[in-house]
């Protein structure tokens, strides 16, 4: 059984603009201790995806169906107190403006202390203790000292690594980490990435890492799972994904790929933008950006499939799963584009052929 | 759908309300919230006619496979804040033909509980959306209007009997090229 297993998450916003489905039948699994990252542009769905794993969808969302199974129970099912003992005990969370997560009104070091005598139940001293080696394994330096410093006594990046300290006090199966790093520069950036890397390790966490940055994903994830338009597109070992990219968006991400810190828009080179939610193309939400697109694209949504068979990948179970049209032979033309590898550098160049 | 002038002999039934506003002193009126006020007061009915919807289209005729764009605007003509009880949490929903989002399948199922939706007063809001000229015949299909002409219609998600009140209609033509 994996750790967590989500199967058909579907969540939808009632805006007044519309119905908002923010997540499409969304299946995948995080392994015991593995690194799964969810990649996408800005509003795919990356976040509602997570925090529906906290049951932390607000009005007007609602998870519409499909089930959360940690540990084999759904979530989904679970009582408000059971979900509240799950939050930041076994699961712990990251956010995209981590630094909110601190209480201004206390210092650093309480906040944690208070944390781990909670979920742990560890006495004041002991709990104290603990505090001041995390404080150190994140990199703050002279945690001891650090201990009693007021959150705005540090700086974004020490903030962050506070966070993260807090985050792993309790010893999470899983830590779903959203965006942790995209509010720091970058030479931060690539340490902080490393200090999650390296305390999952430690502690034998399962990461759920969310970001917008293929960068991050080919640093740090052992598997992926990219999103458009609340929809899984590509489901990939990390490797696999770079190496063999097998949709047209995954492609167009790549096309410009990632270095970490790079602050160019790396999704500039896909044309357009993402659709407004309330109104999805007809077919492949992708199709109106997409170079390779038909016309069967515009009438015809295609299911995630295993690219090499044409078979069915949507459940949890899929490694390799890729919805496009093209692996379920509704397609005339081909996606001819080729992945070149430069040099020694891991990070890859898109040669698009049809130019 | 109801125009501005068969609105006029409703303004009888506004006066009552308004009076009673000017009862209240200033300070008790800070302290309740208009939405709670309007629900107290205005009845249902009224509170229905009292939102204008339209649905219009830039043009009448499209060539086929076209993107036809529409733009939707409400209107609450009263003074005072109106909340609409919807039947589900989808406020609003377009049509094709009568087809909710042109599709002939159920793409919604909400949640079984009512809706709210607020405007404040004299609010107008504007929504637009598109027609791709495609119906959705299944889950995963859709297929290709043929020529002729098509009936565009909005409307709040009130019971159906009401719902010509808080609704309107256009139709566009689709020519050949
Ligand atoms: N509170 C809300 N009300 C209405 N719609 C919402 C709400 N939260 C999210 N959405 C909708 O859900 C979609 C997905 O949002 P989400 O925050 O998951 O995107 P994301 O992939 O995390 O993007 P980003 O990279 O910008 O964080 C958005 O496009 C938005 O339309
Ligand atoms: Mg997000």
């Amino acid at each position: 059984m994996a750790l967590l297993e989500v199967e058909d998450l579907t969540v939808n916003f009632y805006t007044e603009e519309g119905v908002v489905t923010a997540a499409d039948e969304v299946s995948y699994r995080v392994e015991r201790g593995e690194k799964f990252g969810i990649v996408g542009e800005s509003g795919a769905g990356k976040s509602v995806t997570s925090m529906s794993l906290m049951r932390l969808i607000e009005d007007p969302g609602r998870i519409e169906s499909g089930e959360i199974r940690f540990k084999g129970e759904d979530i989904l099912e679970m009582s408000e107190t059971e979900v509240r003992e799950l939050r930041g005990n076994e699961i712990a969370m990251i956010f995209q403006d981590a630094q909110t997560a601190l209480n201004p009104v206390f210092t650093v070091g309480e906040q944690i202390s208070e944390a781990i005598r909670h979920n742990l139940g560890y006495d004041d001293d002991k709990a104290r203790e603990r505090t001041i080696r995390l404080l150190d394994e994140v990199g703050i330096p002279e945690a001891e000292a650090r201990y009693s410093d007021y959150p705005h006594e540090f700086s974004g990046g020490m903030q962050q690594r506070a966070v993260i300290a807090m985050a792993l006090s309790c010893d999470p199966d899983l830590l779903i980490a959203d965006e942790p790093t995209t509010a720091l520069d970058v030479t931060i950036e690539a340490k902080i990435l490393d200090q999650i890397e390296e305390l999952a390790e430690e502690f034998d966490t399962a990461i759920q890492l969310i970001t917008h940055d293929l960068g991050v994903i080919a640093k740090v994830c052992d598997r992926v799972m990219v999103m458009y338009a609340g929809k899984p597109v590509e489901k990939a070992a990390a490797e696999e994904l770079f190496y063999d990219p097998k949709h047209p968006y995954t492609v167009g991400l790549m096309s410009s790929i990632p270095r970490i810190g790079d602050t160019r828009d790396r999704l500039q080179t896909i044309p357009g933008t993402m659709p407004d939610l309330v109104d999805v193309p007809t077919g492949c939400s992708f199709h109106p950006r997409c170079p390779y697109a038909e016309a069967a694209c515009t009438r015809k949504e295609p299911k995630p499939v295993d690219p090499d068979t044409g078979m069915d990948a949507t459940g949890t179970d899929a490694d390799r799963a890729a919805a496009c049209l093209a692996y379920t032979g509704d397609l005339a033309g081909e996606l001819d584009y080729t992945v070149e590898v430069q040099g020694e550098d891991p990070r890859l160049q898109l040669g698009d052929h049809r130019e | 759908m109801r125009r501005l002038s068969d609105f006029t002999s409703g303004r009888q039934d506004i006066e009552p309300f308004t009076r009673d506003r000017d009862d209240v002193s200033p300070q008790s009126m800070r302290s309740i919230d208009g939405g709670f006020l309007s629900r107290l007061l205005v009845p249902q009915w009224l509170k229905r006619r009292a939102i204008t919807v339209e649905i219009a289209t830039p043009q009448t005729a499209y060539a086929l496979g076209a993107q036809i764009p529409f733009e939707v605007t409400m209107k609450n003509r009263l003074p005072v804040p109106v909340t609409l009880t919807t039947r589900s949490p989808v406020l609003w929903t377009w049509t094709v033909d009568g087809l909710t989002e042109a599709s002939h399948v159920e793409l919604r199922d909400p949640p079984d509980e009512t809706g709210e939706f607020s405007f404040s007063r004299g609010e107008r809001k504007r929504f637009s959306g598109r027609w791709t000229q495609k119906f959705r015949v299944a889950r995963r299909e859709w297929e290709p209007a043929t020529p002729g002409e098509y009936t565009l219609g909005a409307s709040i998600n009130v019971d159906t009997a009401e719902q010509d009140a808080v609704g309107d209609e256009t139709t566009v033509r689709l020519v050949p090229e």
